[in-house]
């Protein structure tokens, strides 16, 4: 998808409320109504790029340019949905483009951790009990960080699949658009990369 | 443990999960899981990990930031 392409504005799920007036104002000229859309959608397009990118400066002015560009769009959004899931496309297509010109080392896919098996195909060793916690919103903070390391582990191809597909929710179709790859590459990474988090998990429980 | 090993099964829980395998692969999975706990601990497991790093993975854009972005905003979209 081109930085600045709107041919799919439309396509959100159309769900009306009060995001969809929100979105007229804004279109009709609210800075207001502006600035409250951009406060809805800050924090995932913030996180996106930081979880991309691992660079909070370069989140920051993916943040900017993101919503700069979604204002020069306004007028051609259908609903408050296709302006969501635009913003996060646009980020995650920012985010890709800095990631390309870094030239960062890529890791190899040794830093992929799999689970192990035997030379008959049995797991060598059964998955830990995962505590489930008591409540389903708050997260132990140790666990955070082992899922943040890990994360942060991935080779960047499989870490960005990974993101947009299990965080993002991006369809396949949609990741293809953004990162150019096939479907088929895409799916495979993306369960290598469940496999290598499911095992970075596993060994928190493993040592807890 | 029928066709399918432990490896056959966890190569396949994407496809699984996301409904693209056949009647009879997903019959040889099936059989295999219903004798091997194990694997189905590994399914569970692996089926909880997106919910849980979407958990742990949530940021939230810190204020000072927030504000920079607003600033930044107004004055791109006002530059009167």
């Amino acid at each position: 998808m081109g930085m600045d392409s709107v041919a799919e504005i439309g396509s959100g799920d159309g769900t009306a409320g009060d995001g969809d007036a929100l979105l007229q104002r804004a279109q009709e000229g609210d800075i207001a109504a502006f600035e409250a859309l951009v406060e809805r959608e800050q924090d995932k397009v913030y996180g996106l790029a930081l979880r991309m990118t691992r660079s909070e400066a370069d989140a920051a002015e993916i943040a900017q340019d993101t919503f700069f560009s979604a204002y020069q769009h306004l007028k051609d959004f259908r609903g408050q949905a296709a302006f969501g899931s635009w913003v996060h496309r646009i980020a995650a297509n920012n985010a890709l483009m800095r990631l390309r010109h870094r030239r960062v080392v890529e890791k190899s896919e040794e830093a992929l951790v799999e689970p192990g098996f035997t030379r008959m195909g049995i797991l060598r060793r059964p998955p830990e009990q995962w505590e489930r916690p008591a409540d389903e919103q708050v997260l132990d903070a140790e666990l955070g960080q082992a899922i943040e390391r890990a994360t942060d582990r991935l080779p960047e191809g499989y870490r960005e699949v990974f993101l947009l597909k299990d965080v993002e929710g991006l369809s396949y179709e949609q990741i293809a658009e953004i990162t150019g790859d096939s479907v088929a590459a895409i799916k495979s990474r993306l369960h290598r990369a469940r496999l290598s988090l499911r095992e970075a998990i596993d060994q928190f429980y493993s040592e807890k | 443990m029928g066709l399918f090993s432990c490896k056959d099964c966890v190569d396949v829980l994407r496809a699984y999960l996301d409904g693209e395998m056949s009647p009879e692969e997903e019959a040889h999975l099936k059989a295999h899981l219903g004798d091997c706990p194990p694997c189905v601990d590994f399914m569970e497991s692996y089926k909880a990990t997106p919910g849980l790093c979407r958990k742990a993975l949530k940021a939230k854009m810190p204020e000072e930031l927030s504000q920079k972005l607003k600033a930044y905003l107004r004055d791109k979209t006002n530059p009167a």
